[in-house]
């Protein structure tokens, strides 16, 4: 009786938090008519919305700019956070202050960097541009993947280097030879985030794109005319800017709660 | 072992006998490595922190709108601002979005956690079910229930039709948007509290609940005194993280509400002022003010974060 109570439970609940990303596959697939009639379950499943997406709207161009710019940001954010991650841990590189007002720049409203950056963006001509895109995002993720970074450094034994040490090695060498080895899956989950971060990240892709560099995100938005919504081709666009996103959550799912709470979570 | 002092010495030693060292070999020396590897962070700081920074401190002085030169105004901006009860309004709506999440996320994912806190039979697959809703980007999932929530052929109001309800305009009745807009935050966060205290859970040390049952503590008074004082810790990291996001509350709002129906949360205010209605001068005092009050909040709330990390060793 307890079991049944319990799985009853777990029905409810996996209810609540699947039935919406499934009910939003099955919409994709429903015709014009169909879609204002939620509750038909039968219906003649169509790819009217695929095609329309595909080959009437920039979709694919979008997907290809948000990958683009999201991988392309991630190289420079790990560029940027792994010596800094290490320093930390392993010099405590300005008493913890440094690291600390690294972490205050997520707490600025996005509006604070978007206003001076869509200035000095329009001057510079990077607006609607990759370049543009990618250093706002490597400054978006820089932070969070520095302390997420600096949270696996520590756990690697500071023996290890002096051993190294003993035996001659310069700084520089134990940090590619030593340290890099045994980093490189907290830096392969940070990586992941980053890119997740990056591909869901909407509110600088909207401002300073237009055409040539919008992303998924941007373009989503647009099936929202001033007239008619788009329901069946919205759908597909939030399928595909989730699909992504949700096939690395699948894998990395021991390491969600740690990779959100900035490492505080060992889960 | 070698201590800090013994690895300086040793660096110095060959350095006496040679006066001057290439720069490349003086930067990634013992003494300066640790500046060295944070550069690049200094750069990017240097550029994306502080520039937007100053800029915002300058125009908050200065009457800015549209391309029109900056005008001198003093403290003009801050006291139109302060004084405004939009403005005020507006923190209004992000202090109770942050209030009534927060809240409900800890006592229904602490509640969840407690009940799926046991071993059985595919709950990785439960698990890894359950944190989907974490990956979902929050424009993607802000349009998603939209369509949900549509008034007419919203799977929501047609469910609402069997059991005899009466359609609601979930997102454009002022007094009821703002909620939506809330429930759609708790819907996509609250996995993040479960699963944060499930690992709690798990890590809790068994021998402390061994000795209280063993003494006949009922369930309640075990929760009550050990359970959740353990706690503690891991619910003030929810709360710090999830009120300093929830104070940044915009993307869903682009695909729903656009900030109408009463739920122009602050962050939209700001977007509002400086990119809808392009008053630069106020849109950057607003942006100043708001990082002024996220970062008290922040301290406040990780100064209490320590303490109870403190208190939990």
């Amino acid at each position: 009786m307890r079991r049944v109570i319990f799985w009853i439970g777990v029905a409810i609940i996996l209810f609540v938090f699947i039935f919406p990303i499934a009910w939003i596959f099955v919409t994709s697939f429903k015709g014009r008519t169909d879609i204002m009639v939620p509750t038909r379950l039968l219906f003649v499943p169509t790819l009217e919305n695929y095609v329309y997406e595909f080959w009437k709207m920039p979709l694919l161009k979008e997907m290809k700019n948000s990958a683009i710019v999201s991988v392309i940001s991630t190289i420079f954010v790990m560029a940027v956070s792994l010596p800094a991650g290490y320093s930390f841990a392993r010099f405590n590189t300005g008493e913890g202050h440094l690291l600390f007002f690294t972490l205050t720049t997520r707490m600025f409203p996005p509006v604070v960097a978007a206003i001076p950056f869509f200035f000095l963006f329009r001057d510079l001509g990077l607006l609607d541009t990759h370049l543009g895109l990618i250093l706002l995002y490597l400054y978006f993720n820089m932070s969070f993947a520095t302390f997420l970074l600096y949270g696996f450094f520590r756990e690697i034994p500071e023996e290890l280097e002096h051993a190294a040490m003993v035996d001659g090695y310069g700084r520089l060498s134990i940090f590619r030879k030593i340290i890099f080895p045994l980093i490189v899956p907290g830096a392969a989950i940070t990586a992941v985030f980053c890119l997740i971060f990056a591909w869901n990240e909407f509110f600088f892709g909207y401002i300073f794109t237009r055409t040539v560099a919008r992303t998924v995100s941007f373009g989503l938005i647009s099936h929202w005319g001033s007239v008619v919504v788009q329901w069946g081709p919205m759908a597909v666009g939030v399928i595909f800017a989730i699909l992504p996103t949700l096939i690395a959550g699948w894998f990395m799912q021991r390491f969600i709660v740690r990779g959100l709470s900035f490492g505080a979570i060992k889960g | 072992m070698l201590n800090q002092g013994d690895e300086a010495r040793i660096e110095r030693l060959p350095g006496e006998f040679r006066e001057r060292r290439p720069a490349w070999q003086v930067l990634t020396s013992e003494k300066y490595i640790k500046w060295f590897l944070v550069i690049p962070l200094l750069v990017v700081l240097g550029v994306f922190a502080f520039y937007p920074l100053f800029y915002c401190l300058y125009m908050s002085f200065h009457e800015a709108i549209l391309i029109r030169p900056p005008e001198f105004l003093g403290l003009d901006n801050y006291r139109k601002i302060l004084h405004n009860r939009l403005f005020w309004n507006s923190v209004g709506r992000s202090a109770s979005t942050v209030v009534v999440c927060v809240g409900i996320e800890i006592t229904l994912g602490l509640g969840i956690a407690l009940f799926l806190n046991r071993e059985f039979r595919g709950q990785n697959i439960v698990r890894g079910l359950c944190l989907l809703p974490l990956m979902v980007s929050p424009l993607a999932m802000s349009l998603m229930w939209k369509y949900f929530l549509e008034p007419q052929f919203g799977i929501v109001n047609v469910m609402l039709s069997w059991i005899g309800f009466s359609q609601v305009a979930f997102l454009s009745e002022s007094g009821v948007a703002l909620y939506t807009i809330m429930f759609m935050e708790i819907w996509k966060w609250l996995p993040f509290s479960i699963f944060v205290f499930l690992a709690a859970l798990r890590g809790l040390p068994k021998d402390a609940f061994e000795a209280a049952r063993v003494d006949g503590a009922s369930p309640w008074f075990t929760f009550k005194k050990l359970t959740l004082p353990m706690l503690k810790p891991f619910m003030m990291i929810v709360i710090l993280l999830r009120v300093m996001w929830l104070i940044r509350l915009s993307d869903p709002l682009f695909g729903t509400t656009q900030g109408g129906a009463g739920t122009e949360v602050l962050d939209w205010y700001i977007y509002r002022i400086a990119f809808i209605r392009f008053d630069i001068g106020e849109g950057t005092t607003l942006a100043l003010i708001a990082l002024l009050m996220t970062i008290i909040i922040g301290a406040v709330l990780f100064r209490q974060l320590i303490k109870a990390l403190g208190a939990a060793r």
